[in-house]
């Protein structure tokens, strides 16, 4: 990813004879490749003590395997929310009017990798965990909320992409002059939506307590988490945003180099 | 001539344009980087939308009739290729978001369809198995290349997305429909799966069974489904083509809290988007 190909057909490093590297993907990697790693930890999780300790909320198993699970999970990823939300506002940068065009590009790059490990995270909740809660709440009868399903589509990958999403968001608006003097509303949307979903998990789990036990997908009961999950189209306004943006700096870049 | 090769080792042609090596490399990594996030992106929230509003009928063979499984799915369906149809093609000249859509969606739909209802609950593949839906996102794109209208494609490309959704559909689903007696009851081989197999979350008082005088229609319930899907889908798509072109508004608010993060105000630079 590093390399680009020319025109020519030659291969060359992108970032070869350069003071300082505009794109550097190797961190946004290694962050995917850790995200697909607990991943499949998860899946490996729930083949492993799903059906063997999960169907009985009030078997001390239970206790130990899922609700352990809940509670740590839940106090990790509270804590990476806290350290680099922090993170980010500490080391803000407050003389964004200095900004060079070359470190203004190389944010902006960064912002793109923020954005893309915050899709990969998404994938995982509304792609792959949502549609095996279908598989596990229609063939097994739930005596809980914090089911092997919700456990870790709910309380396990909701909130690692709110990480990256907010963690993003908070990137650009400290980091980028743009973003800082105006707010992006479709940054705001996509960000947003997604979240809020978190706490429309209160609606879902009150449905299912006094409304309607059974698990019938298509249920209006279930329409907050589609129309929340509409709002990921506004990355669309968002890369298209970043493209303007990215595209004025090369123009400034362009004046550098003539300089 | 040692001009000319200088300015060829400095600058490339990329998209009708001069471009500085630098620029160009950037540029290429933007787009690629643009390609994968959207990819995930579509994949994660068309599946969203697509399970938990027609999903059901989806899951299982059983639930895909001819009446509320061949109305609703297509009508379901076209919403995010319109929505996207207008980014790709409107800011980048790009016919191919309704069959991207599609790919994303298969995918997604068959990385749980094996690793959740199969590997996880058990159930054989011929009763979770998923509709394609790959020939109504060829449809679209390929009317909105030829025409170049929004209006020619929801009527066009609209109706034929809710007509080939069950034949393309009918070769997968065809041997489920086949007669057979069971109990002392006649019922095809997919209801007969269904009640097999047992969902204890989803009784088969939840099923919606398909009712009604579109019997007397005989053979062509199904037709007529498709139709009225059709109808629909043209309307749907107007209004999500709208929505796409709502979501990819670049708008932007004035940042309130620019004095608490310690910033100045940089003035009239900083009112455009």
């Amino acid at each position: 990813m590093s390399s680009v190909i020319q025109s020519s057909g030659e291969v060359r490093s992108a970032t070869a004879a350069r003071p300082r590297s505009m794109v550097n993907l190797k961190p946004a990697i290694f962050t995917m490749i850790g995200i697909t790693v607990l991943m499949a930890g998860y899946r490996i999780y729930q083949q492993i003590y799903a059906w063997s300790a999960g169907l009985d909320s009030t078997d001390p198993a239970f206790e130990t395997y899922w609700m352990g699970l809940l509670k740590g999970e839940l106090v990790i990823l509270v804590m990476s929310w806290v350290g680099l939300w922090s993170w980010l506002w500490v080391t803000r940068d407050r003389n964004l009017q200095a900004l060079k065009p070359r470190e203004e590009m190389r944010r902006y790059f960064n912002l793109v990798l923020y954005i893309m490990v915050y899709a990969f995270c998404v994938y995982f909740t509304g792609s792959f965990f949502a549609e095996m809660d279908a598989s596990w709440h229609q063939t097994v009868v739930r005596d809980t909320a914090f089911t092997p399903s919700h456990v870790i589509l709910f309380y396990g990958t909701i909130p690692l992409y709110i990480l990256f999403g907010v963690g993003g968001f908070l990137y650009a608006m400290t980091r980028l002059p743009r973003f800082a003097d105006r707010i992006s509303i479709p940054y705001a949307l996509a960000v947003a939506g997604p979240f809020l979903i978190l706490p429309n998990l209160g609606y879902n789990e009150w449905g299912h307590a006094f409304w309607m036990m059974e698990e019938f997908f298509s249920a209006p009961l279930h329409w907050g988490f589609v129309v929340l999950g509409w709002s990921v189209l506004a990355l669309g306004g968002l890369l298209l945003q970043i493209a303007r943006h990215v595209f004025e700096i090369m123009g400034r870049l362009e004046q550098e180099a003539a300089a | 001539m040692s001009a000319q090769l200088q300015e060829n080792r400095d600058s490339v042609t990329l998209y009708g344009r001069r471009w500085s090596r630098e620029n160009a490399d950037l540029s290429r990594t933007f787009d690629i980087l643009v390609v994968i996030i959207m990819f995930i992106a579509i994949t994660a929230a068309f599946h969203l939308h697509f399970q938990l509003t027609v999903g059901d009928w989806d899951f299982w063979v059983d639930w895909k009739d001819r009446q509320y499984w061949v109305t609703a799915t297509p009508i379901l369906l076209i919403a995010f290729p319109a929505a996207l149809q207008y980014v790709f093609w409107e800011k980048f000249r790009l016919p191919i978001a309704a069959t991207v859509c599609m790919l994303g969606l298969t995918l997604g739909i068959w990385i749980t369809r094996y690793s959740g209802f199969h590997t996880w609950s058990y159930f054989p593949f011929s009763m979770v198995w998923p509709a394609t839906m790959i020939a109504g996102g060829l449809i679209l794109d390929a009317v909105l290349l030829l025409t170049g209208s929004a209006l020619i494609t929801a009527i066009i490309g609209g109706m034929s997305f809710g007509l080939l959704f069950y034949p393309a559909n009918w070769p997968l689903l065809a041997p489920f429909r086949l007669p057979m007696e069971a109990m002392n009851s006649l019922v095809s081989v997919g209801d007969y799966i269904g009640y097999a197999y047992t969902r204890t979350s989803t009784p088969e008082y939840l099923r919606f069974i398909e009712r009604g005088t579109l019997r007397t229609f005989g053979g062509h319930s199904a037709v007529v489904s498709a139709f009225f899907s059709g109808f629909v889908c043209i309307l749907v798509y107007l209004l999500w083509w709208y929505i796409g072109m709502a979501f990819a508004r670049v708008a932007t608010l004035p940042n309130r809290m620019k004095s608490f993060m310690g910033l100045h105000d940089r003035g009239a630079e900083g009112k455009d988007a």
